[in-house]
């Protein structure tokens, strides 16, 4: 399933390793994210267990740039080889747009390796994927090793639909791009394929060709010269984050206190019981709701809520004050002259609590 | 679902991009990815700067998937909503119709209450605007694969996949 986001202006395509326990599915990934340059891939994401073997998945995106205005990028995905992974395995699998069948070329191999293509053939019946479509490629790796099978017993049992084949030696790197090529190469053209057949759904009934039917490395290698796109590829990659960047700047700026959606006391409510970061900022709050009354009404309108004793005390006290006393507004520096005042009446206060003279 | 692909354009974008910024700046969160089942990213809003989106869309997505298996072991069709919380920041996964997955990433600065109370509505919005995009998709042709789209990539891959 190739995603097509026309916003970000990228395709986006999944490709899965699949195949036995230690056939050199994360060997693949690991050689290919040392030799692409850093600006066309990610990191490297292995859920892995302590000794190294695969728990979940790897997984490495590639960005090769933009082509026609969309950055083309690939997530390459490997599962874990182990037969009781299979709940995992099936959850890698989802989604997916081309699969490397990844097959251990050792002689004493080959029982795995029948058993996990046999796997991989259910797991993909399970999602519902047509197998004869969807683009595969089998890599037959490990051909540095002594003790393998020819070429020919291992398609024999691994691949009577004759599909594409690379022999491969991942830990040095042989074949690992050819297979990587080839495959994001039928993911592609099959892409195109159901572009066209939906556009021209009603004069082609017929189902699509697989456009790979090669079983031989020289047919399925394609010879393109070499050209020179590399800076272009950098721009591009550069040119594709900022253009979310920007999209982001101003939801980016640091959120005051908005405007609430869900009007009314309770949203105060939650708002009041679940933001308020300093202490301190209260007690300045607090302060402020004694002065303010006290200064414009006079003290004369009872308060509600806890101020009310505050209130009180305050008017109590108010007739002794003489700036209050000549009738003016004391608006002049009331923070300052308040907190004063307040502790005199606090004082004042516990005083005649406790009897004090 | 094997061949049910993924189109979406400017204008679909926009209109999810704003209902998670309101859901954003609602809820006070830190940012919201709206992530594809598949591990892809459809888009994102907020401070994501600083964050690696595509290897967090394909583990968040990937996290969803285990934890649907381990519903189903406990007999449940799904878990619709995760949580994960950290020291600091904190992650709220919420489903999103069929096939998308609505994260939200928060601190201290709002609260898991409010965070699901707005992606709750936000994730029933989205819903129904990909109900809208899935009707149409049928429509669509895959117009930016084109021809020629194939062999440019191929071109690029040898420049890149050097030996």
């Amino acid at each position: 399933m190739v995603s097509i986001n026309y916003s970000a202006r990228e395709v986006c395509c999944k490709i899965v390793y699949y195949g036995p326990g230690l056939s050199g599915k994360t060997t693949n990934l690991q050689y290919v994210h040392s030799k692409v340059p850093g600006n066309s891939r990610g990191d490297l994401i292995s859920l892995a267990t302590e000794a190294d073997r695969t728990l979940y998945f790897d997984f490495l995106p590639i960005n090769i740039g933009t082509i026609n205005g969309f950055a083309a990028k690939f997530q390459l995905y490997t599962v874990p080889g182990q037969v009781y992974y299979n709940a995992t395995r099936k959850l890698v699998l989802r989604g997916v747009d081309g699969v490397v069948f990844v097959a251990d070329s050792q002689t004493d191999k080959m029982d795995e390796n029948i058993e996990s293509l046999a796997n991989l053939e259910d797991n993909l019946q399970e999602y519902g994927y047509d197998l004869e479509n969807l683009p595969m490629v089998i890599q037959y790796n490990k051909r540095d090793l002594p003790n393998i099978l020819s070429l020919e017993q291992l398609n024999k049992q691994l691949n009577q639909k004759g599909r594409p084949y690379f022999e491969a030696s991942a830990t040095v790197g042989n074949g690992v791009f050819d297979t990587l090529k080839l495959i994001i190469k039928i993911v592609l053209d099959k892409a195109k394929s159901a572009g066209n057949q939906k556009a021209a759904s009603s004069f082609s009934p017929t189902k699509a060709e697989p456009p790979a039917q090669v079983s031989s490395p020289e047919q399925a290698s394609y010879s393109t010269p070499p050209v020179v796109h590399q800076p272009q590829a950098v721009e591009a990659v550069g040119i594709s984050q900022p253009v979310i960047q920007d999209k982001n700047m101003p939801v980016e700026q640091p959120v005051e206190v908005n405007e609430p959606v869900m009007a009314g006391a309770q949203y105060e409510k939650a708002k009041a019981a679940s933001y308020r970061p300093y202490p301190g900022s209260e007690n300045s709050e607090v302060v402020e709701t004694k002065i303010t009354p006290r200064g414009i009404q006079s003290g004369s309108t009872p308060l509600t809520g806890e101020t009310g004793i505050e209130q009180k005390i305050i008017t109590s006290e108010d007739n002794s004050d003489p700036i209050n006393r000549s009738g003016k507004s004391p608006l002049m520096a009331p923070s300052i002259r308040s907190r004063s005042d307040s502790k005199k009446k606090k004082r004042g206060f516990f005083k005649r609590l406790f009897g004090i003279k | 679902m094997a061949d049910d692909s993924l189109i979406l354009y400017e204008e679909e974008i926009t209109a999810i991009d704003a209902l998670i910024s309101k859901m954003l700046k609602s809820s006070e969160a830190k940012c919201g990815l709206l992530v594809d089942k598949d591990g892809h990213l459809i888009t994102r809003q907020g401070f994501t700067h600083s964050l690696d989106t595509t290897a967090l869309a394909a583990l968040l997505a990937g996290t969803f998937e285990a934890t649907k298996e381990i519903a189903r072991l406990v007999g449940e069709p799904e878990f619709s909503v995760l949580f994960h919380q950290g020291k600091k920041d904190h992650i709220h996964m919420s489903i999103v119709g069929e096939r998308s997955i609505l994260v939200v990433i928060f601190d201290d600065r709002t609260t898991i209450g409010m965070v699901r109370l707005y992606a709750k509505e936000t994730a029933a919005e989205l819903a129904l605007l990909f109900a809208d995009i899935s009707k149409n998709n049928n429509k669509r042709t895959q117009s930016s694969v084109t021809d020629d789209f194939a062999s440019k990539a191929q071109d690029k891959l040898d420049d890149i996949f050097q030996d």
